[in-house]
């Protein structure tokens, strides 16, 4: 999350000067966690139980790729009584690749203020321009919890223009799209065969026992079995994971990301080809980023465009 | 108004200041080390030239790089995404709009300089768009497509306001010549013609490098266009003379152009011994130089030489001094009478004999390492002081001579154009003097010369009498750093990188010595006084014949024969007059008189050659043969040791 607000001074003084209080930030880790840690339990499609599967050299992307991605950064801005009023930023992209070169093809951004309903109408002209998102108030206001909420909403709206940009996309190109994170955020990419959902985030794990084990200790150039997730009824997907780098000797995610595609037949019989061009993608490595090592550079140079040409 | 090709950045590490600023482009971009750019902000437009460039990319450390291609460099070629770069460029301040207050320059769009925005960037307006210009074309400024003619003001070329041109580059290029051949060019055809008349005096020291300057070259296409651009006529110089002294023996001519076909406007540099007493003084090394002998030259110059002189103890009748070989007599009898009737005394009228004698080595040793430049008769044949034509080239070729007689014919001929040129009677107003290897007559170190005091003379006060100094020299850095200051304008062809290294350079960025180290043949770095910044500008190749192509077309002609030579001479008037005829005129007669008569033939020019010559010969004295006197001849044997 980003402390830049020069962006929202002129917004910060208009709140304030209808008599909310002014604030700029909340104590560092009274947030709590947006994503609790949790096996749930996935049903394999390809193989009876948990293996290494050699998916072969690494192979170059043919044609045209693109990459999808988000950012979003906000923080509180004033408090009304006791609940925040937060105010974000958020912003998605599509960068194309074309002759190995990036270029931008779809890119959106909105700026929002999150918070009770009835602040949002005491605050309905200080906010022009600004979209304005609701948190529930079945419970009396509360700080921490209230933050919490308004940052579930920035995801969700994230998350949400992601799929504006990413449809927007797909309707004008047939070519490969890579989506930071899950398809599941939409019933349309779970469905689409030219998409591929890269996961880099492990705190939800498909297997427990010794599955897991056999899961988290894939060598470097090799896949799981692919296996459909659970949870994802309304937008089934098949998923499998690739060890893009070696982990021994660092820890056992490193270099693990969780591929999702279409649950479709031929997904199945292109887990391994689809995991060779991926393996392509290690290179050139996304450092400086600490998440190198699972973070394809496609994907960082979206996140870079966005973060580069934000407010 | 042109697509912008790039935005300025200001970072706190590279912030813009009112001199500098970086900005960065597209990958593809035409920008180049040298290139113009218009910076546009509200309210103010910022000039600059590209002075160095920088790319990189979002590569933290090499390492990473190495990781990605599995340390395999052949690898890494093949990544499917080519990483984030940029070129970045950091710009030099030409001028900004407003000039004041002088600000920082300001984040904004940078666009390509357009030929409107080089002339304002350059501050050529202040002398392009007046009522009476003084632009002098010297070359094209290219970059990104476009291409803009690049003026000097003749203000400050030619004064009142600055004056003078330096140019510096490696030998072999022949760019510094080209230059200067192709500078002078533009000049005599763009000169303003409020500022009156202009000739050029141009030195030869080494080989033909000048002696074709009226021959036209076989020029490019693309030579022409540039020639067009600039508003110029490709065509070689209208009225060039040259001058050669003669070889030692008197009749053929010390040049590589002595070509038949070329002798029309060669002409012999001959000076008698006046021409030599006046200049005495480059003659002698600084330990020399002192009162006693200033004396005794003066006494020479003001009663001796061109005049009758008397003096009972060296001669019952009148003494004239008109030749070396008059002034060696003289100086025989002031010897004999030393050491024969003054025994006992070393001084000659306040003379010391040390002092006396001195002097007559100096000038006897001129009249043997430039036999070809003096001659005994007393008569010069010189430049047309006082008949200067507007636009003409005077070519002395001094590249055969002795150092010691170049000296002395530099000297002279700047001393000379200066004297006119204060009188305000030499036929021009201005006289460009151009002189090649700088470093060898004007050098930083070495002993004070008189030619160096010239040099520095004509430098430093030069641009008021109208007189200005082009000079080029391999090592500015050699040169006498008031000399090469004193040059308004200077040109740098390519550079050895030893030189450029040199502290006269540091103001250069590292792009711009990189740039000058690897100029090609036809590009040169500019420094004017309107320009703040050095400036590169291409330059077409000089419409006259290169100095190597004309000695292969115009080979040198062979030494002749004493005849054939005297022939050759009169042809040059003449072309009925044939070798045999000559021949036949001067079968026997004393080579001193055949000269004598040769050289008042040539300066004279009359209408009927021969008939001149042979009236200058005079009666022939028939040769007496002196009876045998009967000595007996050894004996014939065959010991040798007999």
């Amino acid at each position: 999350m980003s402390t830049r607000a020069s962006g929202w001074t002129r917004l910060r003084r208009a709140v304030a000067a209808q008599g909310f209080t002014p604030a700029t930030w909340i104590p560092a880790a009274s947030e709590g966690r947006a994503e609790e840690a949790t096996i749930r339990p996935a049903r394999l499609v390809e193989d009876l139980r948990i293996g290494g599967h050699p998916v072969g050299a690494p192979e170059p992307w043919p044609g045209t790729v693109a990459f999808l991605d988000g950012t979003q950064r906000y923080e509180v801005m004033a408090y009304a009584g006791a609940s925040p009023v937060v105010v974000a930023e958020i912003a998605a992209a599509v960068l194309e690749r074309r002759d190995r070169q990036m270029h931008v093809a779809e890119v959106a951004r909105r700026r929002l203020v999150i918070a009770r309903p009835e602040v949002l109408g005491d605050l309905e002209d200080a906010i022009e321009g600004h979209g304005a998102i609701e948190i529930p108030e079945d419970e009396p206001p509360h700080p921490v919890k209230d933050f919490q909420l308004a940052r579930r909403e920035v995801d969700a709206a994230r998350g949400r223009l992601e799929v504006e940009i990413g449809h927007r996309y797909r309707s004008a190109s047939n070519a490969w799209m890579i989506v930071d994170g899950a398809l599941s955020e939409s019933p349309q990419w779970a469905r689409d065969e030219k998409m591929l959902g890269v996961a880099k985030s492990h705190a939800t794990l498909p297997f427990g026992g010794g599955d897991l084990e056999h899961y988290l200790r894939l060598p470097a150039g090799m896949r799981s079995p692919v296996f459909e997730p659970a949870g994802n009824e309304v937008a089934p997907v098949f998923s499998w994971a690739l060890r893009l780098w070696p982990w021994q000797g660092l820890n056992l995610l490193h270099g693990l990301i969780r591929v999702e595609a279409a649950a479709t037949l031929e997904t199945l019989a292109r887990a391994d080809q689809l995991s060779r061009w991926l393996l392509a993608e290690r290179a050139p490595v996304s450092t400086p980023d600490p998440r190198w090592d699972r973070l394809l550079y496609g994907i960082r140079a979206v996140e870079e465009y966005l973060r580069a040409s934000g407010e | 108004m042109t697509a912008p090709i790039g935005r300025v950045v200001a970072t706190e590490l590279k912030p813009s200041t009112p001199h500098q600023f970086h900005f960065w482009t597209a990958r593809e971009s035409p920008v180049g080390i040298g290139a113009i750019v218009r910076v546009e902000a509200p309210a103010r437009t910022v000039f600059g030239i590209v002075t160095d460039g920088f790319a990189y990319s979002d590569l933290l450390t090499p390492i990473h790089d190495v990781i990605g291609a599995d340390g395999d460099p052949a690898l890494a070629g093949f990544a499917p995404t080519e990483r984030a770069q940029i070129r970045l460029y950091t710009a030099a301040v030409l001028r900004q709009l407003p000039e004041e207050p002088l600000q920082p320059v300001p984040l904004g769009a940078v666009h390509l300089a357009s030929d409107s925005d080089v002339v304002t960037a350059l501050r050529m307006d202040a002398f392009l768009t007046t009522a009476a210009p003084t632009g002098i074309p010297s070359g094209v400024y290219a970059a990104g497509g476009l291409e803009a003619p690049i003026y000097l003001d003749a203000d400050f070329l030619l004064g009142p306001e600055a004056a003078h041109l330096n140019i510096t580059g490696v030998s072999g290029l022949a760019t510094k010549t080209s230059a200067v051949e192709f500078l002078l060019s533009s000049i005599f055809q763009t000169f303003p013609a409020q500022k009156g008349s202009v000739a050029a005096v141009c030195f030869n020291v080494k080989g033909p490098d000048l002696c074709f300057l009226d021959q036209p070259a076989e020029l490019s296409e693309e030579d022409r266009r540039l020639y067009a651009r600039l508003g110029l006529r490709a065509e070689p110089f209208g009225d060039v003379t040259y001058y050669a002294p003669y070889k030692a023996d008197g009749v053929n001519l010390n040049t590589l152009r002595s070509h038949e076909a070329l002798a029309a406007n060669t002409v012999p540099l001959v000076w008698g011994l006046r021409e030599v007493l006046d200049y005495a003084e480059v003659l002698l090394n600084k330990d020399d130089v002192d009162a006693k002998a200033d004396a005794f030259i003066g006494f020479l110059g003001e009663r001796v030489v061109g005049r009758e002189f008397r003096d009972i103890t060296l001669s019952d009748q009148p003494l004239e001094v008109k030749s070396f070989a008059d002034l060696e007599d003289f100086f025989r009898r002031i010897f004999d009478f030393m050491e024969v009737q003054a025994k006992s005394s070393e001084v000659w009228r306040n003379h010391h004999i040390a002092t006396i004698r001195k002097v007559r080595n100096r000038l006897g040793n001129i009249s043997v390492r430039a036999k070809g430049l003096v001659t005994d008769d007393g008569q010069a044949s010189d430049l047309p002081w006082g008949k200067f034509a507007d636009r003409s080239v005077h070519v002395i070729d001094v590249a055969g001579i002795d150092p010691l007689a170049q000296d002395l014919v530099f000297a002279r001929a700047v001393s000379k154009l200066k004297e006119h040129l204060e009188r305000r009677d030499l036929g021009v107003d201005h006289v460009v003097v151009f002189v090649d290897e700088l470093n060898k007559y004007a050098p930083a170190d070495g002993q004070d010369t008189y030619v160096r005091r010239m040099l520095l003379e004509l430098s430093e006060r030069g641009r008021y009498l109208g007189l200005v100094l082009f000079s080029a020299q391999q090592f500015r850095s050699q040169v006498l750093r008031r000399v090469v200051g004193n040059a308004g304008t200077a040109l740098f062809g390519r550079m050895d990188m030893d030189e450029i290294s040199s502290p006269g350079y540091a103001t250069l960025s590292p792009a711009t010595k990189a740039k000058l180290a690897a100029l090609p043949k036809g590009e040169l770095m500019v420094r004017h006084p309107h320009f703040t910044q050095p400036l590169f500008v291409r330059f077409p190749r000089p419409a006259m014949l290169a100095g190597r192509v004309g000695v292969e077309r115009f080979p040198p002609a062979v030494d002749l024969p004493f005849p054939q030579a005297v022939a050759r001479q009169l042809r040059a008037l003449d072309p009925a007059v044939t070798a045999p005829k000559v021949e036949a005129l001067i079968d026997g007669r004393r080579e001193e008189d055949v000269r004598k008569a040769l050289h008042a033939t040539r300066r004279t020019r009359p209408d009927n050659v021969l008939a001149f010559f042979t009236a200058q010969l005079g009666k022939r004295v028939e040769r007496e043969v002196a009876p045998a006197r009967g000595v007996t001849g050894l004996k014939k044997t065959s010991d040798p040791y007999g």
